[in-house]
């Protein structure tokens, strides 16, 4: 059906004459036209066909007026009723009206004014329509916006729950709103007891949850988040659980709304590295041992051909070689008193003491000792210290003893490499922002690749019946005790400098160095 | 009888606790204390078996044995190694070198870890220089 030109009319008048007249002129206006001129007949007509507008006279005979525009409205609501009274007749108009017709024209009545009427019942018709097509459109767009936020909702829901990191969020009050599984399995509290019931104090840290809610007070303007850090929570059953925390103060429009905290469990973490330094600590005890057993292997050697030479040498009763073989029982008794007096050294349970100290005095200790032997060999033993060097917390006695090792074995690199007579090893001290930094460098003997590989992971020496190969490596245990590190540069032929550097800041680590 | 050994290790007592066991039957005995010293004097005197240390200074055992190895004019001299490292670690690092030639590296004639025992030490040689 044309929206804006409905073709059904139904006209319902009692006066055949005035009948015929509608009839024309709507026909001539493009109405597909009904006529009928009582109630009776009308009302059989409007329950069995749907007209787009009735013109009703309410006097009929048969039944009243009333009686069809009661029923057309029950009926066919979407019909619109246009009153055709008597002149003068306004109450039943009235009355008309409050039945729902949409218009009424008076008798006797002009052609100007049924044309209007109908117009407007038309244009009424067409807003219906239009209407009721918004409101279906609007429905289903309700309809898919709700089907979204429920989605929505529903996901982010998950996504909270799902998060491996604790999550909790509190409203503009510290109210706990949001409280994910993982949270639960950190804090150890049912989520019943925790939401919409706890306020975020009885979770967070003292210091963490007062300056949130500070922050949700908006007594601290700046939008930063609580930047991740390592905490301490203790737990519903008291247990002490570390976490790794940040949080933020959650805005909109300007105020506060809420806030959340993410808590990422680090008790996995912590017992892995427990496991991992566990395991560490038994690779190199079962590396260590190797390298005993290695040594000893070689010494044993010594031992047992010294006894070999010796006997074969007193078989031919040559002197010559007697003598070398009982040397190298010496020598190699020797050795086994040097291994274990090192080993000693190295196992010792000396506590370390930090203190704050000056590593120039120490350097300067060092050099002192040393200076008679760099003497001896014609060997310049030079030192570059920083003025500026602040004291830091550090074992004096363990230092001095790396150091002392580093400047030997720098010394016994130049005596084994002498093809120079410049020969030097110079000590250096300088910082950075965060460490000192002390260097020893020689311009000895140097090292190859296959060595450099080896310093530190085994109980390696180059020097033959006289170092163990343990002072680089309690050298090592020392600078690591002190959190530091030990790096080396070396070329062969051309000599080899050791960079230690102690953190500035960095408290050593506890008694003992675990 | 009478064939020359060179005995490579960079500690002296090895050197003459070997030399005398082979004195014993007849050998010719000659010491190196590195990897580089050997090589000049396996090439003034190409000796018939070498005894090897596997870690020594300047040149090692492992390089040497490899150098050696690949060189046409040496390779055929058999090699026993002498060590306190095990047969294993040894092969490990001629692996770790191998990155480095196409050729296979063939495995030692006789591998003996220190200490050496004289009476089965002198029954490996002896396969050696008859």
């Amino acid at each position: 059906m044309d929206p804006e030109k409905p073709r059904k009319i139904l006209v319902v008048e009692d006066d055949s004459d005035m009948l015929l007249g509608l009839k024309k002129l709507l026909t001539k206006e493009g109405y597909e036209v009904e006529t009928s001129g009582d109630g009776i007949q009308a009302s059989e007509l409007v329950r069995k066909n749907f007209y787009s507008i009735v013109l009703l006279d309410l006097k009929l005979p048969g039944i009243d007026g009333f009686e069809v525009l009661k029923l057309i409205k029950e009926t066919r609501p979407d019909s619109e009723v246009i009153i055709i009274t008597g002149h003068g007749n306004l109450d039943t108009a009235i009355q008309a009206l409050k039945l729902n017709a949409s218009d009424f024209i008076t008798k006797p009545f002009m052609k100007e004014a049924i044309l209007i009427a109908l117009q407007r019942a038309n244009e009424k018709i067409a807003i219906k329509k239009k209407l009721k097509e918004y409101t279906e459109t609007l429905e289903i767009k309700v309809q898919a916006a709700i089907v979204e936020i429920v989605r929505r909702q529903e996901f982010e829901r998950r996504l909270i729950q799902s998060s491996i990191d604790g999550i909790v969020g509190s409203d503009g009050e510290g109210k706990i709103v949001i409280y994910n599984e993982a949270a639960e399995d950190i804090f150890g509290f049912p989520p019943a007891e925790v939401l919409q019931k706890k306020n975020i104090n009885a979770l967070y840290p003292a210091p963490i949850a007062e300056k949130i809610q500070r922050d949700l007070a908006g007594q601290i303007a700046p939008d930063k988040p609580l930047g991740w850090k390592e905490i301490t929570i203790s737990n519903r059953q008291g247990e002490e659980i570390p976490v790794r925390f940040s949080g933020n103060i959650i805005r909109s429009n300007g105020g506060t709304i809420g806030s959340v905290g993410f808590f990422h469990d680090l008790r996995q973490v912590k017992k892995l590295e427990q496991e991992l330094i566990r395991s560490e600590r038994q690779a190199a005890i079962g590396q260590t041992m190797a390298s005993i057993a290695h040594y000893i292997k070689n010494i044993l050697s010594g031992l047992q051909g010294g006894i070999y030479v010796a006997n074969t040498a007193l078989e031919k009763n040559d002197m010559d070689r007697f003598k070398a073989g009982w040397e190298m029982l010496q020598k190699n008794t020797n050795r086994i008193t040097t291994l274990v007096k090192d080993l000693l050294n190295y196992s010792r349970a000396r506590d370390p003491e930090y203190r704050m100290a000056s590593v120039n005095e120490i350097v300067q200790e060092v050099q002192n000792l040393i200076e008679p032997r760099a003497r001896e060999y014609n060997i310049k033993l030079t030192r570059n210290l920083d003025p500026n060097l602040p004291p830091i917390s550090l074992d004096p006695q363990g230092i001095h003893n790396a150091l002392l090792n580093l400047v030997s074995n720098a010394l016994d690199a130049c005596i084994s490499g002498r093809e120079r007579d410049d020969l030097e090893v110079k000590i250096t001290t300088a910082q950075s922002n965060k460490s000192l930094i002390i260097e020893v460098s020689d311009n000895g003997a140097g090292m190859d690749e296959e060595v450099k590989k080896q310093l530190f992971t085994s109980f390696f020496s180059t020097k033959k019946g006289k170092g163990t190969g343990l002072g680089l490596l309690t050298t090592h245990k020392i600078i690591q005790e002190h959190r530091g590190t030990i790096a080396v540069k070396s070329e062969k032929g051309k000599g080899s400098t050791f960079i230690i550097e102690l953190p500035k800041a960095e408290k050593a680590m506890n008694k003992g160095g675990q | 009888m009478g064939k020359a050994v060179l005995i490579v290790d960079d500690d002296p007592d090895i050197i003459l606790y070997v030399s005398t066991i082979l004195e014993k039957i007849g050998c010719h005995t000659s010491g190196a204390k590195n990897g580089e010293e050997a090589m000049n004097k396996i090439k003034q005197n190409r000796p018939d078996l070498i005894i090897l240390d596997v870690v020594m200074p300047l040149l090692s055992g492992v390089k040497l044995y490899r150098d050696l190895k690949v060189s046409e004019k040496f390779k055929s001299i058999p090699i026993i190694i002498l060590s306190g490292i095990s047969k294993q670690t040894f092969l490990d690092s001629q692996e770790a070198l191998s990155e480095f030639t196409d050729q296979p590296i063939p495995e030692p004639s006789a591998y003996v870890e220190k200490p050496p025992e004289p009476e089965q030490f002198t029954k490996i040689v002896q396969r050696f220089v008859q």
